[in-house]
């Protein structure tokens, strides 16, 4: 009974392991493929407690939750569709399909036009699916769109449809470009022919992994059961043994906040794009109305607390 | 029946059990939450979406936690040794903290911590 | 079987404590404050929101609450009334209170409206202004219990409380558990001005998914604050889950006393104010609690 248990209790962490890692690499949108990574790390933990590694599985959550929220800021500063909304309307495989799930393509005028055209695209497309199952999401992060997340295409953007067009690693969808350069920019295919050379080798990799821990030689086995007290044996341990590394953890930790405050400083000229991107406003709250004091001074409300103010507010239907 | 030899299972093991089925039963609960407003009226709310790339003021305070949280997770365990040890390991963890400490110094006096 | 009803009665007691914070909230609102998470929201109308992420928006909420859930594992409501007295019991609640947050930002950028997106920002900020000052506070208390366990923590202050030998961890537990359950001055991620944030686009069962963890988070902040620093469920003459229940409920309505004598900070206020000055008192904390250790003062 016991062992049923465990077995299935590492399956399902294995389980969740592996198809995070799967989401992360295969959806359409970036933000969601931080949270699959956290939601694969979540399976890691598990299989950390399966040891009764307790401490060092709930480090995991915690590194993972803190740190991954942060990376995904990061990720949203520096890419163009974070959302996923562009991406959303794109040609995609099937494992993609069932990843992005649930994100709503952002609403593109040439709609119809758009699909139909890539039909051909999308039935060479289907062949390629059953080859690739295990898509890597290599081809896709390179691509970010130069032009960002302005869903308006009325604007001359023609003939960046044509350079952009050309600049993607548009080959397989061959017949679907020629016909998607006159429907600007968001066409542009996302498909690159390496994907199934990709997708081989990954699996190949993962099957010569695999073979390496299956057919190791002998697999020492341990009765005893490790120290339930884990925390107090880490401890230990960290004092005595471990001390240089310990010292040399903070020593780096230390460069690191080094390097991060020198890289991360506001640099002299911002390029045009960190300019055109929104910001998060640090605002002023708004002021307590009744607290008997005498009335706030105009100059002292911000300039973005007046903007929101007369800003209508959105109305619900 | 059972001819395999007996596998233990630590205590630890049991108590995260026990979290587990509470993680179940929360889910199971908002199920019923969920079920329960069913068939409630809707309302819709229409608003342009606005995922973008978006800049927000703080970065260096993200990366500075970051190096943080890799600080806190040596002190736990060496909190729970400390009494145990006594003066080295408060050397030690002085030395820690002072090379933090620096960190945190160098920040603030390069003007990093602000909102940018 | 056992199992099955303790694991009940940690989900009620959860439910409990989170309608009496939110009865104790509403009857201590002030008219022309900002509510925070206390804001109006519509429990009859479920909400559909057009353009949202139909997978993040709803695992926010039921990500929220299941954070506060496994939190109220290990809180020891009296002796002998805990879930499961895990052995890293206070690094855990550290962790699972995360998933609040983390649930607050997936709900907030999954509604893909201007307000939510910024809110999700401010929640993060949230997120890194208090988890490092929060933990400072915790050390403080390890280092003098000898052991991450609640039980244990609670057992170490048999001959005095906490509060008294760590006065300074004490206020930075205040002002950390303040920041962590989004109440006065920190509630810039709920403010009025981008209407309630996440709370202004939930409706129906999500809005009373985010009443519970709200609520919850900061039953649990109170309740956790007891036990590391009032002693939790230990006194003299009631029994302890009654002390436990006043300790819990005399420590939130400081907490809310004191959030509401300054203003609201806005979000770089906060960080400045937790980066600058409250790290390097936490700093100081441990040091001194060492110090006082080592000098043999204690338990």
């Amino acid at each position: 009974m016991t062992a049923m248990l465990e077995i299935v209790t590492f399956a399902v962490c294995a389980f969740i392991a592996i198809a995070g890692a799967l989401g992360m690499t295969t959806t359409m949108s970036m933000f969601r493929s931080g949270i699959f990574l956290m939601a694969s790390f979540i399976g890691v933990a598990g299989l950390f407690i399966l040891l009764a590694a307790d401490l060092i599985g709930i480090l995991q959550i915690m590194m993972y939750i803190g740190g991954f929220l942060v990376m995904i800021l990061f990720m949203v500063l520096v890419m163009h569709d974070p959302g996923g909304a562009m991406m959303a309307g794109m040609d995609m495989a099937l494992i993609e399909r069932w990843f992005s799930k649930g994100l709503v393509p952002r609403g593109h005028p040439h709609d119809g036009h758009m699909h139909g055209d890539h039909k051909e695209g999308h039935d060479s497309d289907n062949q390629e699916n059953d080859a690739a199952e295990h898509a890597s999401g290599g081809g896709h992060e390179g691509h970010s769109m130069p032009h960002g997340a302005h869903a308006a295409p009325d604007h001359p953007s023609m003939q960046h449809g044509d350079d952009t067009g050309h600049e993607g690693h548009a080959m397989h969808h061959g017949n679907g470009n020629h016909s998607s350069t006159e429907m600007g920019e968001m066409d542009m295919s996302m498909v690159t022919p390496v994907r199934p050379v990709a997708a081989w080798l990954a699996v190949a990799v993962g099957i010569v992994l695999v073979g390496m821990l299956l057919l190791r030689p002998a697999w020492r086995v341990v009765d005893a059961l490790p120290d339930p007290d884990s925390a107090r044996r880490i401890g230990q341990l960290l004092m005595e043994k471990y001390m240089v590394a310990f010292e040399g953890a903070g020593f780096l930790i230390l460069i690191g906040i080094f390097g991060a405050v020198l890289l991360a400083r506001p640099s002299t000229y911002p390029d045009d794009s960190s300019r055109s991107a929104k910001v998060a406003v640090d605002e002023k709250p708004e002021p307590i109305a009744h607290d008997g004091l005498p009335p706030l001074t105009r100059s002292e409300r911000s300039d973005e607390h007046q903007a929101r103010q007369q800003r209508p507010k959105e109305h619900c239907a | 029946m059972d001819s395999s030899p007996k596998i233990s299972v630590s205590p630890v093991v049991t108590d995260y059990g026990f979290v587990a089925l509470v993680l179940v039963m929360t889910c199971g609960l908002a199920l019923l939450a969920a079920g329960r407003f069913l068939r409630a009226p809707q309302r819709q709310i229409d608003i342009s979406p606005v995922w973008a790339q978006f800049r927000f003021g703080y970065g260096i305070y993200a990366l500075i936690f970051l190096a943080f949280d890799m600080e806190m997770i040596f002190m736990y365990p060496w909190a729970v040794v400390f009494a145990d040890i006594g003066i080295s390991a408060f050397l030690d963890m002085l030395v820690f903290i002072v090379l933090l400490g620096a960190g945190i110094a160098y920040a603030w006096g390069m003007g990093g911590l602000k909102w940018e | 079987m056992g199992v099955i009803v303790t694991g009940t009665a940690v989900l009620a007691a959860l439910l409990a404590g989170a309608a009496l914070t939110y009865g104790l909230e509403r009857l201590f609102v002030q008219h022309g404050r900002e509510p925070g998470p206390a804001h109006d929201v519509e429990f009859n109308r479920n909400l559909h929101i057009a353009n949202s992420d139909r997978w993040l928006l709803p695992a926010g909420p039921v990500v929220a609450v299941a954070g506060v859930a496994l939190a109220v594992v290990v809180v020891p409501f009296g002796p002998g009334l805990i879930g499961r007295d895990l052995g890293i019991g206070l690094f855990y609640v550290i962790v699972v209170i995360d998933f609040v947050v983390l649930g607050l930002a997936l709900a907030g950028w999954g509604a893909d409206t201007p307000d939510t997106v910024e809110a999700c920002y401010r929640i993060i900020a949230q997120l890194v202004a208090y988890v490092v000052p929060l933990g400072l506070a915790y050390v403080g208390v390890i280092m003098m219990a000898r052991s991450l366990s609640t039980i244990s923590v609670v057992n170490a202050q048999s001959a005095l409380w906490f509060v008294v030998l760590q006065p300074i961890g004490f206020v930075l537990y205040l002002v950390t558990g303040l920041m962590q359950s989004y109440r006065a001055p920190f509630l810039e991620p709920f403010a009025g001005s981008i209407g309630g944030g996440v709370l202004g686009v939930s409706g129906g069962w999500s809005a009373l998914l985010w009443r519970v963890a709200l609520s919850g988070v900061f039953f649990l902040v109170a309740a956790i604050g007891a036990v590391l620093y009032l002693g939790g469920p230990s006194g003299p003459v009631l029994p302890g889950w009654l002390w436990m229940l006043v300790k819990t409920y005399a420590l939130m309505a400081l907490m809310l006393g004191l959030g509401r004598c300054v203003r609201p900070l806005s979000t770089a206020q906060m960080l400045a104010l937790s980066w600058k000055f409250l790290i390097p008192l936490g700093l100081v904390n441990v040091l001194l609690v060492g110090g006082l250790i080592l000098l043999g003062i204690g338990p």
